[in-house]
């Protein structure tokens, strides 16, 4: 699969969060979360289950909504009760630890439909723009198929170019990996990795410790709905200061080496 | 002496055809055969009968059903989507009138129509109206159940995906989540036209004029007029079985593709 790096012209923007909270009943799952990212930057969020890294992500362009702080997306105050969601949602591309693909409609209708009935492109243009991104992640021929006629991979590219058919300034990914064949993995995250180098905000919640390593500038550890380390990437993962980070990385880089 | 399994199962099958023949033979000498013959299978005599029964009676026993399924489609859709609101008076009047209309006889119902309406607010339109309105409002309480079952199927994913993309919620609704709940609810609703068709039925109890007659209207004229016994019922139930077998296997066809394919 080759992919031209710089075909799309990324124009992103900035994510910054400050004390964010959010609970489920009496179970708060954010305790006061700040973070800030800077446009075309790529942080990765890493931690453990449960430590609320993707309430945080799915946070941000309001799937959940928070119980207090502020999130400033691209100058959209997207926590102002005012603010037009579907308008910000239009700029944020999201993509899904189960793809969350339209099975009902064709590959290219999948990248279509948003563009069409959202922002009133004209059905061909739309198309054309789709069949682009289609082509950036290795499958423009694709665009007749259903979602049930593709692996997994193929589904989470095609899930990639749905969001970037919207052409967002501000990427976030669910666990984009998780549910995928181990042998598909490596063509979504290199077309993650493309997405970084072209200049696209991406806000990445992952188990891949080496992409996190090779792609992210920064990394964000989360624990217990705090963030516990950030820094630059190779320093969080390559050199950890907190204990809980280290703990988290030796059972992550080296699951067979368990203390009991 | 012991008897080995399959000695066993030989005898229960021997046990079963004896008894079966016995009741046969019991009933061809129990039964009248002329009179009975007379009763159900007095063909001949049916003439005066045709065409009317297909021209009239057929299409509109069809043309009823198609109207009263369209119409409780649509209110059926309303109060599905009542029914899932976040809203909850809204959640309590589809419920209500869901519960009203599923537990009270369709009949009692056409009767309120074809009798009630014009003494209470003066309607004057003709009594076919009152039981595609009636029927309608009946269907759709059991077709509200049933999309509401669908809608809920639709993973919550599709709606957070489509949200994400900058959907507004009804866009959401109707572009991606309605489209996949149709699919799901394919072979139920079938049913539900199948049910319809029957319910069609109730129709002569409100009196018509001939051009409005539907089939078990003209069965029943048959028996008064004609010299045929229950004959006319027996073709008016023949012709019902023309619309509900092929929709049985049209239903069955959409079942059998729905396993294959999650589409």
């Amino acid at each position: 699969m080759s992919t031209d790096t710089n075909q799309i012209s990324v124009n992103a923007a900035g994510v910054e969060i400050t004390g964010l909270r959010k609970s489920y009943g009496s179970n708060e799952v954010l305790k006061g979360i700040d973070l800030k990212v800077k446009p075309g930057e790529v942080v990765c969020l890493i931690g453990p289950s449960g430590s609320g890294k993707s309430t945080l992500l799915r946070c941000v362009n309001l799937l959940e909504q928070p119980n207090g702080g502020t999130i400033m997306v691209g100058g959209f105050d997207a926590t102002n009760v005012d603010v037009n969601l579907d308008q910000m949602r239009q700029k944020v591309g999201m993509v899904f630890q189960q793809f969350n693909l339209f099975p009902h409609l064709t590959v290219l209708e999948n990248c279509t439909v948003a563009p069409i009935k959202v922002l009133k492109r004209k059905k061909l243009d739309a198309q054309k723009v789709a069949h682009s991104h289609l082509e950036r992640v290795g499958l423009g021929d694709f665009g007749g198929r259903y979602p049930d006629q593709l692996s997994g991979g193929q589904q989470q590219r095609v899930a990639i170019a749905r969001a970037l058919s919207m052409e967002p300034t501000l990427m976030l990914f669910d666990e984009p990996t998780s549910a995928l064949d181990p042998e598909t993995v490596g063509e979504v995250l290199s077309i993650m990795k493309n997405l970084a180098q072209a200049g696209m905000t991406m806000l990445v919640v992952t188990h891949e410790m080496a992409f996190a390593k090779e792609v992210a500038d920064r990394v964000v550890f989360m624990d217990g709905g705090v963030v516990v380390e950030e820094g630059i990437a190779s320093e969080v993962i390559g050199n950890p200061q907190q204990p809980r980070t280290q703990d988290f990385l030796r059972r992550v880089l080296d699951p067979t080496h368990v203390d009991i | 002496m012991a008897m080995t399994t399959s000695q066993r199962a030989r005898t229960s099958k021997t046990i079963q055809i004896v008894v079966f023949v016995g009741i046969i033979i019991a009933l061809i000498a129990i039964i009248d055969w002329d009179k009975a013959a007379y009763a159900f299978f007095s063909f001949d005599k049916l003439g005066p009968m045709f065409p009317d029964m297909i021209l009239v009676g057929l299409k509109n026993t069809i043309f009823y059903t198609i109207i009263a399924f369209a119409f409780g489609l649509a209110l059926g859709l309303i109060l599905a989507l009542l029914k899932t609101a976040s809203f909850a008076p809204y959640r309590w009047f589809a419920t209500a009138f869901i519960e009203f209309f599923r537990g009270i006889p369709a009949i009692l119902v056409l009767l309120a129509f074809g009798f009630g309406l014009p003494q209470a607010f003066g309607t004057t339109w003709p009594q076919p109206v009152n039981v595609m309105f009636a029927l309608g409002l009946v269907s759709s309480a059991y077709i509200a159940e049933t999309l509401r079952a669908g809608l809920q199927a639709v993973p919550k994913g599709q709606t957070e995906a489509a949200r994400s993309l900058g959907m507004p919620a009804w866009r959401a609704m109707v572009t991606i989540v309605i489209p996949q709940a149709f699919k799901i609810v394919l072979p139920p609703m079938t049913n539900e036209i199948i049910l319809l068709t029957k319910d069609t039925s109730l129709a002569f109890i409100l009196g018509a004029a001939m051009a409005q007659y539907e089939m078990t209207k003209f069965g029943r004229d048959g028996i008064s007029q004609l010299d045929a016994g229950l004959t006319p019922l027996v073709v008016a139930g023949l012709f019902y079985l023309v619309i509900t077998i092929p929709l049985s296997l049209v239903a069955r066809k959409f079942e059998s593709r729905a396993a294959k394919t999650k589409r």
